[in-house]
Formats: structure tokens, sequence, C-alpha cells
């Protein structure tokens, strides 16, 4: 059933992202034409017009990256919590796949927002000289900064890339939960159910920092700080900056699991629909 | 076994109490009127066997399941309102359903649109609010289910429309399965019903059945709900 | 056929009276096969499983038989259905009676009264009914 759900949630959030893409590497197009020929001519309306074009260009990134949060928490909202919900939560699938089906499509669309801006900007780029010339400082800038880093530290680059990407994947997914919740909660209120999905965001977030904040300081000078201090005497800096980016994934695997759990408990038991 | 379940079932919202103890069955072969005035309690019943509700106390069975995606598998559900994906296509809501339910009978769902003239191709958003609601009853009524939960099916349409939405329900009739048809327009339906409920005030005022209401009292269900809820 | 109901009597007996006309006044001739129960309920727009119980008195009454695959059939015996138009008629009469009384007219009166508006409306023997 998840996968049905799945190529549902797809059919009903491509719509709206497909044409979005589209629109984007248009505008690329637009804005390379833009940079190698029109914003050369002497003709001072074809300047303008590259003008246009490449603000255009710099919207659509904007909007399509915006328009993904968007669609992501406007779908869990639209779906599930208005009148939609009446035939979601009535399907023979449970609350969990629910939240499930949510949150894969919205993290593949998070990275496939993140590949067609690269795409967009390669576009853009293609042919026009300055750009280039750019671009390639910053990719010896890149070069350099990584054998350095790799040379000193013994750092595995690959690796620390590797899991840099699943933290921000993680860090997106926890996100999405963290709204879920918000909704969840919020709407399970008789009024003003979005203005308490508002708040209840913030006091969710609040509430989240304060726990990390004062765990750091409760933790100060405990066990765990010895434990810590005892290891960086023994470790490298290599394993040492592994050690810290899985604490990181962890810690946000957590924050996220708080938040599903939250939003299933909503769902099922404090559910009211208007 | 009976169909629909309820144990000394109560809903309360914060201090409103919106069922208190009701205690009910309906059994398969029956088409039932949950009948009462506004804010009786009939929609958080038929929510509460949606489970898209939790009781406060006691317990409600469908098909002696708690409800849970099994009992939505078996449930035919009508909500109040429009609430069937407005983006889609009529078939592409036909193609939903049929995903998700194995007793979704799409030859008799197409058949229905084609009675009324609706083109598959046509966007849900495009439609009258009389046409969403009818592409809505049919997707419910095309399904194979054991137990149909109608929450105001006839309310707030046209009398054309009702008598074609209570000849569909009269027309699906399955003797496994039992119709839940919760209204406050009695007159309408009363010839289509098995057994009333009348429920008021979130408690079960009488249980019956048409024939013997008539046969006693020798008036129409409709005359003994003006009766019985006398303002 | 058209299908009326009133408030004051029981649905499946005003089914029964008026699936009883219909086999009187020919619309469901003697011999012939009735529609599903399905079918004469979405007709009448009916629960079927009151049509059912009219259906299955009618064919305790003889009215009616059923065939175990085949369904249901109006029954061919003529003086049956005779019997059954002849009862239908006496309810009319006594109905037609209790009225007359009621407003005060006597039994000769009514027979004058009767026979006036018979000729009037030019109704001889041997119609059709309704």
């Amino acid at each position: 059933m998840l996968r049905k759900l799945l190529k549902h949630e797809f059919r009903a959030t491509g719509r709206v992202m497909l044409p979005l893409f589209l629109v984007l590497l248009g505008t690329a197009v637009g804005a390379n034409l833009s940079v190698r020929v029109l914003l050369d001519t002497p003709n001072k309306v074809l300047d303008i017009l590259g003008g246009l074009l490449i603000v255009a260009f710099v919207i659509a990134i904007f909007g399509v990256c915006v328009m993904s949060m968007v669609v992501m928490v406007q779908r869990f909202y639209k779906n599930l919590l208005q009148d939609e919900g009446y035939v979601m939560m009535t399907l023979p699938v449970s609350v969990h796949q629910h939240i499930w089906s949510k949150l894969i499509v919205s993290a593949v669309w998070f990275a496939l927002t993140l590949i067609v801006v690269g795409l967009a900007c390669l576009i853009m780029a293609a042919d026009v000289g300055v750009i280039h010339q750019i671009a390639k400082g910053f990719q010896e800038l890149f070069r350099e900064l990584y054998r350095n880093l790799t040379a000193y530290y013994a750092i595995n680059g690959t690796a620390l890339a590797v899991e840099f990407l699943v933290l921000c994947f993680v860090g997106c997914c926890a996100m999405c939960l963290q709204f879920y919740a918000s909704l969840a909660i919020g709407h399970s209120f008789s009024s003003h159910k979005m203005a308490w999905s508002v708040l209840w965001f913030f006091v969710t977030l609040f509430a989240m920092q304060f726990l990390g904040g004062s765990g750091i300081v409760l933790l100060d000078e405990t066990w765990l700080h010895h434990l810590l201090l005892g290891w960086t005497d023994n470790i490298s800096g290599m394993t040492a900056m592994h050690w810290s980016m899985l604490a990181l994934i962890a810690g946000e695997v957590l924050y996220g699991a708080i938040f599903y759990f939250l939003t299933t408990y909503f769902l099922k038991r404090r559910l009211d629909l208007e | 076994m009976a169909v629909l379940e309820c144990k000394g079932l109560s809903k309360r919202y914060g201090h409103t109490q919106a069922l208190d103890r009701v205690d009910l069955a309906v059994e398969p072969g029956r088409i039932v009127g949950l009948l009462g005035p506004n804010g009786s309690g009939k929609t958080t019943l038929i929510k509460l066997a949606n489970g898209l509700l939790t009781p406060s106390e006691g317990e409600i069975l469908v098909c002696g399941m708690k409800p849970g995606k099994e009992s939505h598998a078996l449930v035919s559900y009508l909500p109040e309102r429009t609430s069937i994906p407005l983006w889609m296509t009529a078939g592409q809501l036909l193609d939903f359903y049929q995903d998700f339910y194995k007793d979704f009978r799409r030859d008799a769902a197409e058949e229905m649109l084609q009675h009324l003239d609706i083109s598959p191709k046509q966007r849900i958003k495009q439609m009258s609010k009389g046409t969403r609601e009818k592409v809505q009853l049919i997707v419910v009524m095309s399904r194979a289910a054991k137990l149909y939960l109608l929450d105001e099916p006839i309310g707030g349409v046209d009398p054309a429309t009702r008598d074609y939405i209570l000849s569909t329900i009269i027309g699906n009739y399955d003797p496994e399965a039992a119709v839940v048809i919760s209204t406050h327009l009695i007159s309408d339906v009363e010839k289509v019903l098995d057994d009333v409920i009348f429920i008021n005030q979130g408690r079960v005022m009488l249980q019956s059945s048409v024939d013997q209401i008539r046969e006693e009292k020798g008036m129409s269900v409709d005359e003994l709900f003006r009766e019985v809820f006398k303002c | 056929m058209k299908w009326q109901f009133s408030n004051d009597a029981p649905i499946y007996a005003q089914l029964i009276a008026q699936i009883k006309v219909g086999i009187v006044s020919g619309a469901f001739p003697p011999g012939e096969r009735l529609p599903s129960v399905r079918d004469l309920a979405t007709e009448a727009g009916v629960n079927p499983n009151t049509m059912q119980r009219a259906l299955a008195e009618l064919e305790r009454d003889g009215l009616v038989y059923s065939q175990r695959t085949a369904g249901r059939f109006v029954t061919e015996d003529k003086r049956m259905i005779d019997a059954a138009k002849l009862g239908l008629a006496e309810n009319h009469i006594k109905t037609f009676l209790l009225a007359m009384t009621r407003l005060g007219y006597q039994r000769e009166e009514i027979l004058d009264l009767l026979r006036q508006e018979t000729t009037k409306e030019g109704i001889t023997d041997g119609g059709s009914g309704m």
C-alpha cells in the first residue's frame, strides 16, 4: 500500500514541481543566451531584455526552492488535515504509511530540486567566458582546499563529503517531520488550527534547542565530558571528525524520530477534521 | 455478526458531550436511518466508526474490529462534505479508488458516470457542487463494502438528484451489507429504510423498524419524529 | 406502474395493495414473470426488504408463485385474481360507505346518489377498470 500511496503522492506533487523545473531550465537557457549575446549588443532594448532574463532566472531558482518547501507543507496539510483528509484518513492504510509516503516524496523533491538547480546553473554558465573563469577559480580553490585538508589532517575527504550529504538529507527529513508534527498538533485544536500550528512550530523549535542546549550545559564536567576528553587524547583528528559527523547525524535522526512519534500520535488519537 | 456495534460509546469534546453511552447494533442486510436534529451526534457517531475520532469511553466495532486500516477496507464512507481531491479528473479518481480498494467495481462506476453524462476526462474542480457530490457518491457506492456510512447524502441537493441518490442506494442493495444513512430529511428517505435510530443530544431515543412505527403508532416516521423532537 | 404512499399505513401493506391492483388491472398479466425484487424496489423507491416482505405475503395468499430459479410469476388462476379483485372492490365500497354514513346519508339515499352519478359519468358495466 505504501507503493500506491507514493505513486499517487508523486502524481499529485509532480503536477506542480515538474512544470516548475521546466520553467527553471527554460529561464536558465534564457539567461545563458542573455549573457552571451544580448548584454553585449549596443541595442538598449535587447540590453534590458537580457537583464530581465537574468532576473527571471534568479527568481526561478528562488521560486523552485521555496515551492519545494511549500509543496511539502501544503500536501501534508491539505491532503491529510483538510477536506481531503476524510478520504485519505479512511483509506485502508496505516498512519505510518501516510507519514512515510509524504516524507519520502518530499525528500525526493528536495533532492531533485538541488539537482535541477545545479543543472540550471550549468546550463546558464555554458559557453560563458567570465563565468567559466570564475568557476575554474572556485574549482581550483576547492581542489586545493581538499588536497591540503586531506594531507594535513589525514582526513578522508570523500567519506566526509558523503557524511555531510547524509547529514543534510537527514536534517531535511527531520525538518519535514517537525513541520508535520506542528501541523498535526495544531490541527487537533477545534479552532484557529493554522495559528496553533505556527505557534507549535516555534514551541517545538524552542523546546528542542532548549533541550539540546541544556543537555550540553548539564553534561559539562560529567562522565561524558571526561569520556570525550579521554577520547580526544587518543584518537586522531580524522576519527574525531567522523565521530562528530556521525553524532550529528544520530542527533538529527533522534530529532526526526521525536517528531515522527508526535505526528503519528496526534494523527491517530487526536485527529479532529472540521 | 453485527456489521456495526456500539457498546457504551461516549465522546466528549472538552465539556460538550457529543455522544452519551450509546448502545446499538446494525445487522447485515439492513438499511438504517440515523435520524436526529442538527448537532445531535450523528456525524460524531459516523466519524467514530471511521476512526476519524477516538471514543472517550466505551467501544465501537466494525465487523468485530476496532476502526483502523483493516476496517477501512470494509467500510465505504460518504462524508458530510465533498472531500475528493479536486485536482483529479473523474477518471483519475476511479484509478485512485481502484488502487486502494479491492472491492471497487470500476465498471459499475463508469456506467454510473456515463448515465449522468459525466466525462471521465472532466476535472472535478470544474464540476458544479451537485455534480461533485454525485461523483463522490458514485465512487462510494461502487464499492462492494460490508458497511456503507452515508453522512447526509441528500442534504443540499435538488429533488432530482435526491431521487437519483436514493435509487442508487436501493439499486446497490446487498443482503450481506448494511447501509447507515444519517439525515434530518426524513420524509425523503423513509421508504428506503428498514430501521430507524432516533438520536438527540448524544443519546439514542428510539430504535425501531419503519413498518413497526407505522403499524403501532399509525403515523409515518416523519410525523413521529416531529412529535418526538417538537420544539 | 405508479407508486404512491400514504403516511398512515405500513409501507409493505401499501405495496401489497398496489401490486394487487396491478395484477387485477392487468398491469401484471396472469402467468407473467414479475420483475426482480431489486428492480421492483428501485422502481417503487422502497427498501428491498420491504418489497420482499410484500411479495412473500402475496405468495402466501397465492396471488404470485415463485419458481426456484426463474423468479416470481403472477398466478394463472383466474378465480384467484377475481377473488382479489372482489376483495379490493369490497374495501373501496366499505370506505365509501363509511364516509357517506359519516356525512349522514341513509342507505336508500346513497344508492340513489350512486345511480345518478353513474348515469352522469356514463359508466356502463364491463369497463375494464383501472
